[in-house]
């Protein structure tokens, strides 16, 4: 379920995406100029109906796959916000815009109707940090791999001896985009280390035991696993550019495919069934 | 005869740099030659001196400009000891709409050598400064500065105009950009001596390349470019070490064959952990092998890719231009308006004191019977006789002011409004006589 808010979110976000792309495209117009505004205006839309489901659940409304994607779209979004202004890279918006429009479409399109209770042993403290910590994680890799793909393109083009984008002598250097990259790789790794440490611990609060091998779990460990050494990689062999940006992008996939994986197909205790 | 802006000089199209650098002024000596030229050219009420490079032009304001121009040919001809014949035939000649068009295209680096370049703006800035320091701008030359000043930044920020690069040199330095954050923390390998190498290494070290390593078949000519640029050199047998170190590599070696291969550099591309490397190959026949490029993480352009992305450029900025022209076009209008408003300040001025003139006639006439009013009805009727004055006077300027737009109608209907209103010699006689009588009257 959601509130009324998301639909104005939703449509806010699918004009930013287009100014982004239209920006890129070499658009000069008001959608290009205006997408900027336009993604934090969604964001903010976005969070009233974040907020309004969360007092009504009482806790962190991230009880099913539906509301765990709006959530991940949200913070995707104002990390996205943040790179954009922060380091001056619109060519962010590009991707992050139509993802975070896309998140939300297809959330809106799988809720289920009526007000969704929370479970009693999802009644705690430890809810909204673990959830928040891991759904950061993915989003800082969501944003790590989108910058990677970008880093492809533009190193592509840049062999090729074509002009990057159409805003081609303002776009981020290869070297910035490698560095941003790194950085929302050791953030994310450091949000997914502290979300499998704080489940763990609410866990063995909640069942008497740390863990448990449920398939949320395991695919958890091994994407921390699968992380830790691509950072190693950089760390230790110097790779970097091209192949750190491929092999970030690579890794991504196991991502997607256990969250959604997982999410759909074995839910275990993280898809609400807390037999 | 009326005032307009007059130009006359010559640019990198009109005439050869034989002629230019005969008729340039030193930086040090324009202000000097504009002082020299307001007293050799007195038909110029205004004026301003640009010399540049690729142009000379003397900018001014004048109400006979074949007198101006005649005057300003002979003055260059006298102070820069050129004989006129030498240069008359490059010289252009503008006057009222063309010439405010000119300056404003200048401005907007629109009659630059390469379009779109900036430097031209700053030249045009220092010109007005030394007119406005010496006294030679005065009101329509300060105006036509500033509205060039203008329209040449509503064009760089509305337009592409000065996107892209133009050089060779400007292109590597773009490509730099692309591929580095900052280059501060960067070193620079220069293979061989050349010019065009040289002047990359200078622009890369304008954005803030700091570490310049210099290598040349002859190891003196290596020690002095290291020395007049603040790099070290380093000798020809030995340079493979230094490639471990560069981030950039420009090669501008006369060899016969590749002096870098792809499976050297293959080691040297661990070596450096992957660090990316900018292959710059200014070298003809080429320096650096043409698969070097495919290795990761290094970027290998050479003379023609850096000739392409020239040419592209340029060819964008042609086409940016066009926008350019249109907005040149769009402010020459407005700027013209303004000047021909201008030129009726005098007759309105007239205008308006004529039949104030009458007014105050009126009033002295009847002044013994207003003496005998209350003071209050007196003020009723001097309102009275200000408002009707003020609304006659309002009628006709306002519509002449509207009209003025359309010069040289407006002028005209100026000069009509100013002869019918002007007081006549009869009117100023009564107004004698009947200031007398007034004063006999009991």
């Amino acid at each position: 379920m959601h509130t009324i808010w998301l639909i104005p979110a939703l449509f806010v976000y699918a004009l930013a995406a287009a100014g982004f792309v239209a920006g890129r495209l070499g658009a000069n117009g008001w959608p290009a100029r205006a997408a900027v505004p336009l993604l934090a205006a969604g964001a903010a839309l976005q969070s009233i109906d974040l907020l309004v489901r969360g007092v009504q659940a009482g806790n962190i409304p991230v009880t099913d796959f539906a509301q765990s994607l709006i959530f991940l779209a949200w913070l995707t979004a104002l990390l996205a916000l943040y790179l954009i202004v922060r380091f001056g890279m619109p060519v962010v918006g590009a991707f992050a815009g139509p993802l975070v429009f896309l998140a939300v479409a297809i959330a809106a399109v799988m809720a289920r109707p009526g007000r969704i209770v929370m479970p009693t042993a999802l009644r705690s403290a430890w809810l909204p940090v673990h959830v928040t910590l891991a759904l950061l994680g993915y989003a800082l890799f969501v944003l790590a791999a989108g910058v990677s793909v970008v880093y492809l393109v533009y190193e592509k083009r840049l062999k090729a001896k074509r002009p990057l984008d159409a805003g081609d002598e303002r776009a981020p250097s290869l070297e910035k985009l490698d560095r941003v990259n790194y950085q929302l790789l050791g953030i994310g790794f450091l949000m997914l280390s502290l979300a499998i440490v704080t489940g763990a611990i609410w866990a063995d609060a909640t069942w008497g035991h740390y863990w448990s091998w449920e398939p949320q779990e395991t695919w958890s460990l091994a994407i921390w696993i699968l992380y830790a050494a691509l950072l190693e990689s950089r760390l230790a062999a110097g790779w970097r550019g091209r192949r750190a940006a491929a092999l970030t992008i690579a890794v991504f996939t196991v991502l997607v495919g256990s969250f959604v994986g997982v999410s759909l197909i074995a839910p275990g205790k993280h898809g609400g069934n807390f037999g | 005869m009326r005032e307009t802006v007059v130009i006359l000089g010559v640019n990198h199209r009109t005439a050869p740099v034989a002629v230019r650098e005969r008729l340039a002024y030193a930086e040090h000596d324009a202000s000097a030659a504009l002082e020299r030229l307001r007293q050799a050219a007195p038909a110029l009420g205004e004026a301003a001196l640009v010399s540049t490079c690729n142009r000379v032009e003397v900018i001014g304001v004048a109400a006979d400009a074949e007198r101006a121009w005649a005057e300003t040919v002979a003055f260059l001809a006298r102070d820069r000891g050129i004989a006129a014949d030498a240069f008359a035939p490059a010289l252009y000649r503008y006057r009222e709409r063309d010439a405010v068009r000119h300056l404003f295209r200048v401005g907007a680096s629109l009659d630059s050598l390469v379009v779109g370049e900036p430097q031209i703006l700053g030249q045009l800035k220092n010109a007005y400064a030394q007119a406005a320091e010496i006294g030679t701008a005065g009101l329509v030359l300060h105006r036509a500065f500033h509205k060039a000043f203008a329209v040449a930044k509503r064009v760089r920020k509305t337009t592409l105009i000065g996107r892209g690069s133009v050089s060779v040199a400007s292109a590597a330095v773009n490509l730099a950009n692309k591929i580095f954050d900052t280059l501060a923390d960067k070193t620079v390998l220069l293979m061989g001596a050349g010019a065009m190498a040289e002047l990359t290494a200078r622009n890369l070290q304008r954005i803030g390349v700091r570490s310049l390593i210099v290598t040349s078949r002859t190891f003196d000519h290596a020690v002095a470019l290291a020395r007049e640029l603040g790099g070290t050199a380093a000798p020809f047998d030995d340079f493979r070490p230094y490639l471990r170190l560069a981030d950039v590599v420009i090669g501008s070696l006369a060899a016969p064959r590749t002096v870098i291969g792809p499976e050297e550099f293959e080691g040297v591309i661990r070596e450096r952990r992957y660090r990316p490397a900018l292959l710059i190959d200014l070298g003809v026949p080429r320096n650096f092998d043409a698969r070097l490029n495919q290795l990761e993480n290094v970027y290998l352009y050479d003379i023609d890719d850096l000739s392409g992305v020239v040419a592209e450029s340029r060819e964008e900025r042609e086409r940016e231009a066009a926008k350019a022209e249109t907005i040149v076009e769009s402010e020459v209008g407005s700027f013209l308006r303004w000047l021909n408003g201008l030129e009726l300040v005098p007759a309105i001025k007239d205008i308006r004191s004529s039949v104030e003139q009458l007014r105050d006639f009126e009033l002295l006439r009847h002044r013994a019977w207003l003496a005998t009013l209350e003071p209050a009805e007196r003020e009723r009727i001097e309102g009275l006789t200000r408002g009707l004055v003020n609304k006659i006077l309002h009628r006709i300027l306002s519509g002449l002011r509207e009209g003025g737009a359309e010069a040289p109608n407006g002028i005209y209907a100026a000069e009509i409004a100013r002869r019918l209103l002007a007081p006549d010699s009869a009117a100023d006689g009564l107004l004698d006589d009947q200031a007398d009588d007034g004063d006999d009257e009991p």
